[in-house]
């Protein structure tokens, strides 16, 4: 199994990073835990190591978004309301803008969409998706169509209305 | 999966089996079905195209949520995971507290002086109750101890000072800058929850290039802090006033971060606001909102948010960006600038009176 995990580490280390970046948008956060995802995994030897380091890691983004969440309350930093994004074109906006409106768009998502929608853009197949989010393998196409569309909605109708759709 | 029109003719494929054909995700069966329709209906083309065209640009915007540079350092080989970190960390707001409260605590230490009270009125509280408050009141009381305390401490002690530049340029070591001084610190963040004392987290260290700045480091913001760039537009149109004008309608000397050029300061007709705008670097101008505090209550930091304080009354349109307040002698100060909350609120603990 360590030879399999290893080979996992190359292949899969850094799509898991990306999907515990978008949901916890700290890029060193996302290092932090994909790697700890693995050592966990280096201790469990789990039988479908990607399928349970994508499990391992998503249940570790929720706990830390949770941990987050109490801690702004100890420190009474109220977040206001995401930043309302101006109407830019796309080429003039600079990369921190566009992750802000990606952000805001992927939040329109119901988790369950939002978590395919991840898993998909990992490299997972419909098969390990069903797996993971207990949706129907049939429904997977269905999940994502949805998904992209809202994701591509709430994304575009940031840049031509600049109204924020309310969360 | 497609729906059967009447007869059993094949009809149109619904979104789902598109995007599952797409994707390369249909048992060979239903790719075949799928293609020999669309072989004969162009409504059919089209919307598969139109699919198409959906997933790739989805798949492009999820592009954009990178960390930024998306390709970073080689992770660590693998056999060297074999500690588990703690998943906990001190989050970026506590540790920029913590540090600020060792940098006071320590340079206090360096200058020699017995005037503990100094030292911890201007240490920032913060108003929880709970474990926060706890740890701050812990570091605090390390602070008013006393420098027998801290040198005790040899996790603590501080390194020799440096010159100032040669440290900036070592960006990536967790440097604490205060009164000019430098000093070193401590890695280790993960023992920082018992006493809330350390130090710079590995996240902020190797956060987006920091910029040095005469005796802070500045990391840039990291959500777009348009909002703030807009509300700053509002303000500037407020009439510019000179420093002893700024003195009379505070009664007090105006306040400001020291080291940074103080570019205008205005003030609202019929308002005694004083707002200070200093320049960071030629593109960033943070602004500092201050007036008389009613109740001065030195030292006390909070988080202003909704309508009610007066820099948000008087700048309407800073929206989604948090303002962080602070009371520095008599007057109440509020800062606001595009940069990441850490930033401002390390620019906040800075502030001094500008005579």
């Amino acid at each position: 199994m360590p030879e399999d995990l290893a080979d996992v580490y190359r292949t899969t280390y850094r799509a898991l990073v990306r999907f515990l970046y978008r949901k916890v948008w700290d890029a060193e956060r996302a290092e932090d835990l994909a790697q700890e995802a693995f050592a966990r995994a280096l201790v469990h030897k789990p039988e479908k190591a990607r399928g349970w380091l994508f499990v391992v890691a998503a249940n570790m983004a929720r706990d830390e978004a949770r941990r987050a969440a109490r801690e702004r309350r100890h420190l009474t930093l109220l977040k206001s309301e995401p930043a309302e994004t101006v109407a830019e074109p796309e080429a003039e906006m600079d990369a921190d803008a566009q992750r802000t409106r990606v952000r805001a768009a992927l939040d329109q998502l119901t988790p369950r969409d939002r978590e395919a929608l991840l898993l998909w853009d990992a490299g997972m197949s419909y098969d390990e998706i069903a797996g993971q989010t207990g949706l129907a393998r049939g429904a997977i196409g269905t999940t994502l169509a949805r998904a992209r569309r809202r994701l591509v909605e709430a994304y575009e109708e940031r840049s031509e209305g600049g109204q924020d759709v309310a969360l | 999966m497609r729906n059967e029109a009447k007869g059993g003719k094949m009809s149109h494929f619904d979104d789902g089996a598109m995007h599952a054909y797409l994707d390369g995700e249909l048992a060979p069966v239903d790719r075949a079905q799928i293609e020999a329709h669309v072989a004969e209906c162009a409504a059919c083309r089209t919307r598969l195209d139109e699919e198409r065209g959906l997933i790739q640009r989805a798949s492009q915007l999820l592009g954009f949520a990178q960390p930024s540079p998306p390709e970073r350092a080689a992770p660590p080989p693998l056999h060297q995971l074999r500690h588990p970190r703690p998943v906990w960390r001190l989050r970026m707001p506590l540790t920029w507290a913590a540090s600020v409260l060792v940098a006071l605590g320590l340079g206090y230490y360096a200058r020699g002086g017995m005037e503990a009270p100094r030292a911890t009125r201007e240490v920032a509280l913060l108003d929880s109750p709970d474990a926060v408050a706890t740890a701050e009141a812990d570091a605090v009381s390390r602070t008013a101890a006393g420098p027998a305390r801290l040198a005790a401490s040899p996790s603590r002690a501080p390194a020799p000072p440096e010159p100032p530049q040669a440290a900036m340029e070592k960006a990536r070591e967790p440097v604490l800058v205060v009164d000019g001084n430098i000093y070193g610190a401590q890695k280790d963040t993960d023992r920082a929850t018992a006493g809330a004392v350390a130090i710079r987290s590995q996240a902020e260290r190797r956060a987006a290039a920091p910029v040095p700045m005469a005796d802070v480091v500045v990391t840039p913001a990291r959500d777009a802090d348009l909002a703030a760039a807009r509300g700053r537009q509002e303000t500037t149109s407020w009439p510019v006033i000179g420093r002893d004008q700024a003195r009379e309608l505070l009664g007090a000397d105006p306040v400001g971060v020291p080291g940074l050029a103080v570019r205008e300061i205005h003030s609202p007709v019929g308002n005694s606001m004083v707002l200070v705008e200093q320049q960071v670097d030629s593109a960033t101008v943070i602004q500092l909102f201050q007036r008389r505090a009613e109740q001065p209550d030195a030292g006390r930091r909070v988080v202003i948010r909704g309508a009610t304080s007066a820099a948000r009354a008087a700048a309407p349109d800073v929206r989604g960006t948090e303002r962080l307040a602070r009371f520095v002698g008599s007057l109440r100060v509020e800062i606001a600038g595009p940069l990441s909350p850490d930033s401002l609120n390390k620019l906040l603990e800075q502030v001094r009176p500008i005579p």
